[in-house]
């Protein structure tokens, strides 16, 4: 048998070995799962069933089982169904295949994902992510509503769960310790146990609480847009309203474009971004808002004729977006994120649009 | 101001970025030992097979201890025997490792990266499973794990100017795009980590290429990984920001 | 944009501009023959195609034995490179098998395919977007030789090169 060489300058790719046989041995070791899996599930099924004494013939289930008990019964076995029969559905749709072929055959488990949510690309455009969230919500003067995508809301959902879930642990211990306590049992272990508790889900609480104030200490932000999705060349008009109190000192709006790419390192997977491309669109200073007011400016964006579209892979992706980001006097500084999707320039388009719904209202 | 512009026009094999993960990735480059050296993987398997066939990588991180196991293990398949890959990530992966031992043949090889995600008891449990089923393990981890040792990754600047050697078309652009000064203080930057200083010597190349200053107003943001911050694992999804399509 | 390839009177030089294999043959065929390679040519000489373009490839592979080739694979494949791990997919895929099959596909031959509308080459920072023809053959014995060829779909500029840069 050839032996590998492994010395030398490596270019491109050279397999010196079978890949089925690689495969060979990762097929097998799932599929002893899979056999393993119903082996150990119909003999936990086979096991509860007797057969009675007075009548040979007829089958009895001697020990009676809760529901859970058959769950957490079953869930090993079904465990190693699972398991073994994804790796083995896996194997077999890899086998002998090249990298290519793989990448063009359409495989269970990517029809799954494709039955299980919206398909990740806009039809008819590879690579280019689809705007169905963009444009299902209609403004009240330009055409379309953007949605706002920004860190603190996401932050903020999480803290507010986490607060939920942990105090409401943690009143289901209390309760429990105080029904001890009215019955006249003193569980020191349950009291010691619940301190630490109590202390992180009123720690919790104070951050969920800390981080809504800030969230709505600056008031909501809409934005919305002549056109989506947008196209190289193109330019469209944009309304901004801004809520609040008080007094900005400044107001920049951007035109970002933003790469991210996602790899592993070392057991953790990092997704790194990269903001390479900014426009500054508008500009304001000292924008002073009545109680119950709000800052509204029209203004346009222009796509470069020559931009790259909006791309989406698995691991790697270039995101367009607006970006409003403001300065307030006695809050901290706030950052708006209204994703945008462009598309690339059809063959078919003669010229790009310019839509300016206010210029055709006048 | 034009920056390059990458045509592969004939003369030269390569386009791109040579420090891209498509060229640095475990199993695009040759392990080697701490001096830039070609490791002997015979000689290595031959010591493996002196251990009894259980042993461990050891090495901090970016040493290239996923890279020789990866090697390894290619090496092992080509010389007919059944080999699988385990990678943790948690001890959440643990059950993945110990059912690949479970299910491995006699004489089979479970290469485990990351072994020290499974903790104490865990490990032990393994090896105990392992002895049982006559199968042998080969793991990569950071610290000692009790294994036999069979080779102790450890990183230096020739090392590292040895896998700059080794990526493509490195006649064209060493010296021009990438300096000698450049790869040694990447990997003085970088604390001597192998992967960090690929990844370092991945944006000099490109900034060199583009003639753009060095920082930009937003530098490079990397997200901390949620799995790292355990107790939020299952928050996950809710500080995942939703661009159009989610990835 | 649309240059004939310049291949009467036996030109090589519009052949020598194509890109060669970035593969070596494995061992196992070294000792019988010179390592396989792949020479191709792409119909438009800047190898720059626009959306929805035709693509026409024609190739030769050198340095084998045509006996001992069981499959011939063609395919278009966008990838991307850069810092991410690399995702890929294929636009045009083709498998060809049987002897005679592959007596079409080796040592010439040549395909054509339409191109999609995206993506487009891009040039970014961390993220890259490439376009490349790769011709892969499978000999008897299970070993393989892959040949991979760079093209560009549209014309956008590198990143970092607009008209404001990050300040």
């Amino acid at each position: 048998m050839k032996l590998p060489r492994f010395f030398g300058k490596k270019r491109g790719h050279r397999r010196t070995g079978s890949q089925a046989w690689g495969s060979f041995g990762e097929g097998l070791f799932y599929a002893v799962l899979l056999v393993s899996g119903f082996v150990f599930g119909g003999l936990v099924l086979s096991g509860t069933v007797a057969y009675s004494p007075t009548d040979p013939d007829t089958v009895v289930l001697q020990h009676g089982y809760d529901w859970w008990m058959w769950l957490l019964t079953l869930l090993l076995p079904g465990a190693l169904v699972a398991f073994g029969g994804s790796g083995v559905m896996r194997v077999i749709r890899v086998w002998g295949k090249s990298e290519e072929h793989r990448a063009a055959s359409m495989g269970l488990s990517e029809l799954l994902d494709t039955m299980g949510q919206a398909a990740q690309d806009a039809p008819g455009h590879p690579g280019v992510p689809t705007c169905e969230n963009l444009v299902n919500s209609p403004g009240t003067i330009l055409r379309y509503r953007l949605p706002l995508e920004s860190a603190e809301n996401w932050t903020l959902i999480g803290f507010g769960l986490f607060a939920l879930l942990w105090n409401a642990f943690v009143l289901v211990l209390a309760v429990g310790a105080g029904l001890d306590l009215l019955s006249g049992k003193t569980d020191w272990i349950l009291f010691m146990v619940l301190v630490p508790f109590v202390a992180v889900g009123i720690g919790g609480i104070v951050v969920f609480v800390w981080t809504f104030v800030l969230a709505t200490a600056v008031g909501p932000t809409q934005l919305e847009i002549s056109d989506h999705p947008l196209v190289p060349g193109g330019s469209y008009d944009v309304l901004l309203g801004q809520a609040g109190t008080g007094r900005f000192r400044t107001l920049e709006v951007f035109l970002e474009v933003e790469e991210l790419a996602t790899f592993r390192q070392g057991t953790d997977t990092r997704t790194e971004r990269l903001v390479v491309w900014r426009e500054r669109v508008k500009e304001w200073h000292d924008v002073e808002l009545a109680p119950g007011g709000r800052f509204e400016s029209h203004f346009m964006i222009d796509i470069p004729a020559d931009a790259m579209h909006s791309f989406v892979s698995k691991h790697n992706s270039v995101h367009w977006r607006i970006v409003l980001r403001g300065l307030s006097e006695s809050r901290p500084a706030f950052t708006r994120i209204f994703p945008l999707v462009v598309f690339p320039l059809s063959v078919a388009s003669v010229r790009p649009p310019v839509h300016s719904a206010w210029q055709v209202s006048q | 101001m034009t920056a390059q512009r990458p045509i592969n026009d004939g003369s030269s094999e390569f386009c791109g970025n040579p420090f891209s993960t498509r060229y640095t990735q475990p199993g695009r480059i040759t392990p080697m030992d701490r001096f830039g050296r070609p490791l002997n993987l015979h000689g290595i398997l031959a010591s493996l097979a002196e251990l009894g066939g259980t042993a461990a990588i050891q090495g901090p991180h970016g040493s290239g201890k996923t890279t020789l196991l990866e090697h390894l293990a290619c090496a092992l398949q080509h010389r007919g025997v059944c080999v699988v890959r385990v990678r943790l990530r948690g001890m959440s992966d643990a059950l993945k490792a110990l059912l690949a031992i479970a299910q491995s043949p006699p004489g089979g090889m479970v290469c485990i990266d990351s072994w020290e995600q499974m903790g104490r008891l865990l490990s032990s449990l393994a090896r105990g499973l392992a002895w049982v089923r006559g199968c042998h393990v080969l793991v990569t981890s950071h610290r000692v794990t009790g294994l036999p040792l069979l080779i102790d990754c450890q990183t230096s600047h020739p090392l590292l100017v040895a896998i700059v050697r080794q990526l493509p078309s490195h006649e064209i652009w060493h010296g021009q795009r990438i300096a000698a000064a450049d790869v040694e203080e990447a990997f003085e930057q970088c604390g001597g980590n192998m992967r960090e200083s690929l990844y370092h010597l991945y944006d000099r190349f490109e900034r060199h290429g583009r003639e753009v200053p060095d920082m930009p107003v937003m530098p490079a943001v990397s997200i901390v990984p949620l799995r790292s911050m355990k107790f939020m694992k299952p928050f996950g999804i809710f500080f995942a920001p939703r661009y159009p399509s989610a990835t | 944009m649309n240059d004939a390839a310049a291949t009467t009177n036996g030109d090589m030089k519009g052949l020598a501009r194509v890109s060669r294999a970035i593969a070596a043959a494995s061992p196992a065929l070294a000792g019988a023959t010179a390592s396989p390679r792949v020479v191709l040519q792409f119909d438009h000489t800047s190898r720059i195609y626009q959306p929805h373009e035709s693509l026409g490839v024609r190739y030769r592979i050198e340095g084998i034995d045509d006996e001992k080739v069981r499959a011939v694979e063609r395919s278009a494949v966008w990838y991307t490179e850069g810092k991410g791990e690399e995702d890929l997919e294929a636009h045009f895929f083709e498998r060809l098998f049987g002897q005679d099959a592959v007596a079409t596909a080796v040592p010439d031959g040549s395909f054509a395919i339409v191109l999609p509308t995206s993506p487009l080459s891009y040039e970014g920072v961390i993220v890259k977007v490439r376009w490349c023809v790769r011709v892969r053959i499978f000999f008897e014995g299970g070993k393989d030789f892959v040949s991979e060829h760079v093209f560009e779909v549209g014309q956008i500029p590198p990143a970092r090169n607009r008209r404001e840069p990050l300040a």
